[in-house]
């Protein structure tokens, strides 16, 4: 019995000892650490009229530095600022030259020569060449690399077929033609070519220092772009800082002269370490949109994208088009934005959002007009003439389906009340894990599901080449010669006019056949601090910090 | 002592293997892989990245490698993370969850065994009455709404603390109040219980008959039978709180593994989910393995090979 208890006793002390020692621990580093921050913070204090340090937050840590192997935006808002391709986004959300500063297009608009800047540095201070182009275009491409943004180059001759494994690299129409030329071949005239290249997955490598280093992307000592800002501190997985970038060739535009990010994944902590003054920018918790939308820090910018409703035009009832457009009818778009997802979005009126301006300088969507809205009247009229066709007496049951979070929950329920309202249809809702839902609506399981596009790059036919028949984005089983025909035709035309006729042409097809119906176009809803300006967020593409400043 | 240690050491690592296989089982039963999501991942691609991270080879062929990779704890690279390897991502978070929880630990068993104590020794006075809301308060409100309401009030109103991020002991303390609260409240219900329970035995009217001061009676006698079904609940807690939690973790922004075992799941992220699993169960198994030691060292009376014999 003593022997026992002693041993507790001992066992006990032990363990009070080691959590002194482990508080103690605690106790000795913090005072280090902290002077040390207070050291850097007395540093900021006296160089304030200097130091211009810009805060952020990333939300999470980058998946991934090398360009080729993230595709979101959680490492590209990032890396678009500590790396550049041949071209950059402008303010005006233009391809304009960047790295290259010359651009010859041949005649049949296969053909892009660049010429890259003399003074376009690395930010080790190596000149950067064309064949770091080269290097970097090649690395996305190749099977191995397994790069989910490789298919943005197969506009390039040879690129699929080196990355699907059947060709060489040798054969991918990339060359460099001297030090500072770069050379690309198309395999059809491409519009949007250089608006593609502006995506990070085509900013360069710097050849020698990724033969010499692998894993050179994967910490800041290692790490070498040549973007306005330079990576100066990672730490995984809390922060990461740029610094400017003195060997930048547009140095002298850029005027921060820091960038702090943190990783909060909360969009409550977020805001509230906004409300703190830890950060400069945060984005509107879902709760609080209510209230925060009018504020005067608040920023409402177009997103380039759509949350839309697929039908499975296989599956009874939506075999029949009028019974498809009848539901569709049935949707107030208006109402939605205004009273569901309350968060200042745009209702749809048609596939392609606002941001797209044609050849004669007029808006998409303007020229395009309103091709779906609400009209209960039609609806009802459509939905009686589809029956008859069908020879329904009750139509059959009708699920919608929608992956599993609030903001959907919200949306599906709004339309359920909308087709029982207008239509007299019950329509029972189904929710789904997000995984499970990608993989089953892959497979044709549902009649009617909720679903979502974020264009790739700035031209609509990204979006309507979803829908020719077969296509892996197409999920809805809907099939028209039509439709396949004038892709296919867009995507050979050289006249602009002609041209983006025929994408209005595709985009109407398209809403009077409703394989799906639109609901509201994406935006992105920003809180900034009145002393920031100049941050430009493109319709499509990734945030820019080159022109911002702080007061 | 020393057969019954191999015994149970031989059990903890057929618990593993079999948790593991299940795991295994489980995660390649649920639909979905790691590369869907709304845009539809290119054909070529998608067997590009099949290739990459071996997903192409047959289901037993992959679950050799899983046992292999569990044996020689290797995980390989995170799927959502390709330049990472499980490991590196386990090795950076836990350090951190493993502070944060044995902070609370500590804080949760020091204050839940006061505070149950001094409710025992004062049955249904005030001081007892107080601290009972205070557990049924505590065990009934949510970390998570603690938490936010903790940033609120310190942080955002009152700028007392920082409201998020893990930088410095200041940083530390609004998390900490808010994961020790439910344990602390557990802990303290659970002590004054088997406190009352052991107040009443015969051998503490003894030693109250032999002339004890009560502070010997309470520490050295009451106290230490009380404390058994503590230890009972302290393997899993500590299990559960040493390796992250989710929830207070993702709102004070803290760099630990606790997100991991939810994010892996919803990514289809399988080294990631098989890492976090098969970390987990060990650390729980070896977490019982010592509570299991430590009721010897606590009540002598509980002998180990005895328990072998009746198992």
């Amino acid at each position: 019995m003593k022997k026992w208890l002693s041993l507790f006793v001992v066992a006990l002390f032990v363990l009070v000892l080691s959590a002194c020692t482990a508080t103690k621990d605690a106790g000795e580093k913090a005072p280090e650490t902290n002077t040390e921050k207070e050291g850097e913070e007395k540093e900021t204090v006296v160089e304030t009229e200097t130091e211009k340090v810009l805060t952020l937050n990333n939300g999470n840590e980058p998946t991934s530095f090398d360009p080729s192997v993230a595709f979101d935006a959680v490492s590209w808002n990032a890396l678009n600022n500590i790396m550049e391709g041949l071209v950059r986004l402008s303010k005006d959300h233009l391809a304009e030259p960047a790295t290259a500063e010359k651009i010859d297009v041949a005649e049949d608009g296969l053909t892009y020569t660049f010429t890259i800047r003399e003074d376009a540095k690395w930010s080790n201070g190596d000149p950067v060449l064309a064949s770091d182009f080269v290097y970097g275009w090649l690395h996305m491409l190749s099977p191995e690399t397994a790069s989910p943004a490789a298919f943005l180059a197969y506009f390039i001759d040879g690129a699929e077929a080196y990355n699907s494994g059947e060709g060489a690299a040798e054969d991918v129409a990339i060359k460099a033609l001297e030090e500072k030329v770069f050379e690309v071949k198309l395999n059809a005239p491409t519009e949007a070519f250089l608006n593609i290249i502006t995506n990070p997955s085509f900013f360069p490598v710097n050849e020698k220092v990724a033969t010499e280093n692998a894993t050179w992307f994967t910490e800041a000592d290692t790490f070498v772009g040549n973007g306005p800002f330079k990576l100066t501190t990672w730490e995984h997985d809390v922060s990461f800082t740029f610094a400017k970038n003195e060997n930048y060739w547009d140095a002298d535009t850029v005027k921060l002269d820091k960038v702090e990010w943190a990783m909060i994944n909360d969009s409550n902590t977020e805001y509230q370490m906004y409300e703190t003054g830890e950060l400069d920018v945060s984005g509107v918790p879902a709760e609080l949109a209510d209230q925060l939308m009018d504020s005067p820090e608040l920023k409402n910018e177009d997103q380039a994208g759509l949350y839309f409703y697929r039908f499975n035009v296989s599956q009874e009832p939506f075999t029949n088009k009028k019974i498809r457009q009848a539901f569709a009818l049935a949707v107030d778009q208006q109402e939605i934005v205004e009273f569901v997802t309350k968060n200042g979005e745009k209702p749809a009126e048609g596939f392609i959002p606002y941001g797209f301006v044609g050849p004669d300088g007029k808006e998409f969507r303007e020229t395009a007009g309103k091709l779906v809205g609400f009209d209960a009247e039609k609806a009802k009229t459509l939905l009686a003439e589809g029956m008859a066709e069908e020879g329904y007496t009750d139509l059959p049951e009708v699920t919608l389906t929608y992956s599993t979070s609030d903001t959907h929950k919200k949306i599906a329920e709004a339309l359920q009340s909308k087709f029982k309202e207008v239509l007299a249809v019950d329509v029972t809702l189904q929710n789904v894990e997000a995984s499970v839902f990608a993989t089953e609506q892959k497979e044709f399981k549902y009649q009617l599901s909720r679903s979502s596009f974020l264009f790739d790059y700035a031209d609509p036919v990204n979006a309507l080449e979803s829908f020719i028949t077969g296509s892996s984005m197409n999920r809805t089983t809907w099939s028209n010669a039509e439709f396949d025909k004038l892709i296919a035709d867009i995507k050979n035309e050289t006249d602009e006019a002609k041209r983006w006729e025929m994408l209005i042409q595709a985009d109407t097809l398209l809403m009077a056949e409703m394989p799906i119906f639109p609901v509201h176009y994406y935006n992105q809803v920003i809180l900034e601090k009145p002393t920031v300006s100049g941050i430009v967020r493109h319709p499509v593409g990734y945030m820019d910090l080159k022109w911002a400043d702080k007061e | 002592m020393g057969k019954y240690i191999v015994k149970r050491f031989i059990m903890m690592i057929a618990t593993i293997l079999i948790i593991a296989s299940l795991t295994f089982v489980l995660m390649h039963l649920i639909p979905g892989s790691p590369f869907d999501g709304e845009r539809t991942t290119n054909p070529t691609i998608q067997a590009n990245l099949e290739k990459f991270y071996k997903l192409d080879q047959p289901l037993h062929i992959q679950y050799l490698s899983y046992l292999k990779s569990i044996v020689t704890f290797d995980f390989g690279p995170s799927i959502k993370k390709p330049n990472e390897s499980v490991n590196e991502l386990l090795a950076r978070g836990f350090p951190i969850s493993f502070e944060l929880g044995m902070a609370t630990i500590l804080v949760a068993l020091l204050s839940g065994i006061i505070l149950g104590t001094i409710a025992s020794l004062r049955h249904n006075g005030l001081v007892d009455y107080f601290a009972m809301t205070f557990a049924v308060v505590g065990i009934s409100v949510p970390n998570f709404v603690l938490a936010t309401l903790l940033i609120q009030q310190l942080a955002v109103k009152w700028d007392l603390l920082p409201a998020a991020t893990w930088s410095s002991p200041l940083h530390m303390i609004l998390p900490i109040i808010a994961l020790a609260t439910g344990p602390t409240a557990i802990i303290a219900r659970l002590t004054r219980s088997s406190m009352l329970e052991v107040l009443t035995q015969d051998y503490i009217k003894m030693a109250r008959a032999k002339g004890l001061s009560p502070a010997r009676i309470i520490v050295r006698h009451a106290l230490r039978n009380a404390l058994m079904p503590v230890v009972t609940i302290l393997g899993t807690m500590l299990a559960g709180i040493l390796t992250g939690t989710f929830v207070i973790e993702r709102i004070f922004a803290i760099p630990g593994m606790g997100k991991y075992f939810v994010e892996s799941i919803n990514n289809r992220d399988y080294p990631v989910i098989m890492g976090t699993t098969v970390f987990y169960s060990a650390f729980l198994v070896f977490m019982l393995f010592i509570v299991d030691i430590a009721y010897g060292l606590l009540d002598p009376r509980i002998k180990l090979h005895r328990k072998e014999g009746d198992a």
